[in-house]
């Protein structure tokens, strides 16, 4: 009797434990699919810069180029949060509208880039033979353009124009998203499922976009993710060089030269812009890696 | 004599290699009539899978098909169409399953998509109808929970499940012809029967002609109307089912079959393994190829090629045919 009491009590202690057991393990592998504070922070972050970007026009600030004759060089004070520049311009306002053209470069650049990449690389990896090799030598030769040559001619052709700022910044991400875009396509034209849709009649634009495509999107995804705060950051270099947007359209690397000249006497200038565009760079470098390492989980082959 | 669905004439395919052109195929003829099954047998190497790629046209780029070489499908001489005609032609008129449902299948889109993807293509279907069809071909194919499969990604699905899926993709356009290149190879034994199965049942209810392609004697026993056994790039032995097993008369079919463990044999008995290796398809020795490795081989089968001869359906390339030294 007693033996049979005891092992039911065993087998009873038995079966809670096992059900913990699972739902430990359940808990454990939802946390480590969660994503942590590194990428809810950021992100934050990242959404409040987007949203004030965006929606600039509605704040009711004043205008980013109105001077304000009473506070020049002025410390924050009522009515300019953040204070006013050199030119009495509200340093609030002009950060913000100097985002748009910051976030604009920093998608639109790794977009039309990698849009490009991926388009010769694609041909690259699929048609193979002298396709290959002519894409191959563009692409080396393109690669032995030093970058600053190719945004300084762009700046001084198209002068200030946004638009070609975003364009010289993408053909500089073209050879590595080709490369990235060729080596994947090599590995997935020759597997057997490109060949039984070949079977079925598709014709090879079908197959690129049907059945390649949706295989090397995840390692380009990653580029591009790796891509953004790098146009940001070149663009920001190029404005306070004075060779992206022209003088009286704000943007954070033009306000921070602004601010540059004044920086023993009024150090909050350049400080703002300076702040804004490190955490946000880093935002989007910490929420990028978070992406990426997930995307890594679920795909071979990312980055 | 029933409609000719696909009349291959003499096809010969060789590929340009590093160490010289290495003959594949070399001069298969046969003919295919509706609701027939052609089993194609033979070694790894033999040239099996290269045969049912020079019927598709699904060549790489280093192979070379002389002018010779005919495949006529439906009429249709398939090596004179230019690239544009022959995608039309592949899913509505010819068909492939392949080995492996492993790789046959993209694994990141669905199976649904899979197939409409087909039926939209070539039968100029409307999304919704063209997922309606895919449900009801894999419920043909035998798939369980078809509609609930149908959003499925292969990784979620067995090795036979994606098979039925292959083969729900290639029934998709009512092709006239579907070539079964290994169908079962990468399938468990268990799965194999109903695989097969499953696609004799299809080209019986749809009337198609079948080739199927195995190196497995077993599976075309039961399953062929016709046989053709290739060694090196020839068909070496061609009969119908029954008279190739049962009066086999080239050595080398003849060894293949004795290479098959029997049920009735003692136990630990040792395999009868043939003895050596194929030819090298790029230097192939100037008679029979099977001469090397046959038993009953002397110098005529080394220095002259047997033609494929024979009475009737039984053809064999032999000069030295067993069951002959009987009736001579």
């Amino acid at each position: 009797m007693a033996d049979v009491t005891s092992s039911e009590q065993r087998a009873g202690q038995g079966a809670k434990p096992e059900i913990d057991r699972n739902a430990l393990a359940i808990a454990l592998h939802k946390r480590s699919r969660r994503f942590g504070p590194y990428f809810w922070i950021p992100m934050a972050w990242l959404i409040v810069v987007a949203i004030a970007c965006v929606f600039a026009p509605f704040w009711g600030l004043p205008p980013a180029d109105e001077i304000d004759w009473v506070y020049i060089q002025s410390p924050p004070v009522e009515g300019h949060p953040l204070g006013t520049d050199n030119l009495g311009r509200d340093l609030l306002s002009r950060i913000i509208w100097g985002g748009r053209v910051s976030l604009t470069v920093g998608f639109a650049a790794p977009f039309i880039g990698v849009g490009l990449g991926m388009i010769l690389g694609m041909a690259a990896g699929y048609y193979r033979g002298w396709t290959d090799e002519v894409i191959g030598i563009l692409i080396d030769a393109w690669l032995a353009i030093p970058g600053l040559v190719i945004l300084l001619l762009f700046s001084v052709v198209f002068g200030g124009s946004l638009f070609m700022v975003c364009v010289s910044l993408g053909l500089l991400f073209i050879p590595t998203a080709a490369r990235i875009t060729r080596a994947a396509t090599l590995n997935y034209a020759t597997r057997e499922f490109v060949l039984a849709a070949k079977a079925m009649g598709a014709s090879d634009f079908r197959i690129l976009r049907k059945e390649v495509f949706p295989n090397i999107i995840w390692p380009l995804i990653a580029f591009i993710l790796i891509d953004i705060p790098i146009a940001i950051v070149i663009e920001g270099s190029l404005s306070f060089l004075g060779l992206s947007v022209k003088a009286p359209t704000p943007s954070w690397g033009g306000i921070i030269a602004e601010g540059r000249e004044v920086l023993s006497t009024f150090p909050h200038i350049a400080m703002y812009p300076t702040i804004i565009m490190f955490l946000t760079v880093l935002s989007f470098n910490l929420v990028g890696d978070a992406i990426r390492r997930r995307l890594a989980d679920v795909r071979e082959g990312a980055i | 004599m029933g409609e000719i669905i696909l009349d291959v004439r003499n096809q010969k395919t060789a590929f340009i290699t590093g160490r010289g052109m290495a003959q594949a195929v070399d001069g298969v003829s046969f003919t295919l009539e509706r609701g027939k099954t052609l089993g194609v047998v033979g070694e790894s190497g033999s040239g099996k899978s290269v045969l049912s790629r020079s019927i598709m046209r699904l060549l790489p780029s280093n192979a070379v098909v002389p002018s010779e070489s005919k495949v006529i499908l439906n009429g249709k001489d398939l090596t004179r169409m230019s690239e544009g005609d022959l995608r039309r032609l592949r899913g509505p008129e010819v068909a492939i399953i392949f080995q492996d449902p492993m790789t046959s299948l993209n694994p990141v889109l669905t199976i649904g998509k899979q197939i409409m993807e087909v039926l939209t293509f070539h039968m100029g279907m409307k999304k919704r109808d063209a997922k309606v069809r895919a449900v009801e071909l894999l419920k043909a194919v035998g798939l369980p929970q078809p509609d609930v499969r149908v959003d499925q990604y292969p990784h979620q699905l067995s090795g036979g499940m994606r098979q039925r899926v292959a083969i729900a993709i290639a029934i998709a356009c009512e092709p006239d012809l579907l070539i079964a290149d290994e169908p079962t190879t990468a399938l468990d034994v268990t799965v194999q029967a109903e695989i097969l199965d499953l696609l004799q049942l299809m080209v019986r209810e749809r009337n198609m002609a079948m080739i199927l392609i195995t190196h497995d004697m077993g599976v075309v026993a039961g399953r062929c109307d016709e046989v053709a056994v290739m060694y090196a790039g020839r068909v070496v032995e061609k009969a119908p089912v029954r008279a190739l097993f049962h009066n086999t008369r080239m050595p080398y079919t003849a060894a293949l079959l004795s290479s098959i463990p029997k049920v009735t044999d003692p136990p630990h008995r040792k395999l009868d393994a043939i003895e050596g290796r194929p030819p090298d398809i790029i230097n192939p020795p100037p008679g029979c190829a099977f001469a090397p490795r046959c038993k009953f081989a002397d110098a005529g089968c080394q220095a002259q090629m047997p033609g494929l001869e024979g009475p009737g359906d039984h053809q064999w390339a032999c000069f030295k045919p067993l069951g002959e030294e009987v009736t001579a």
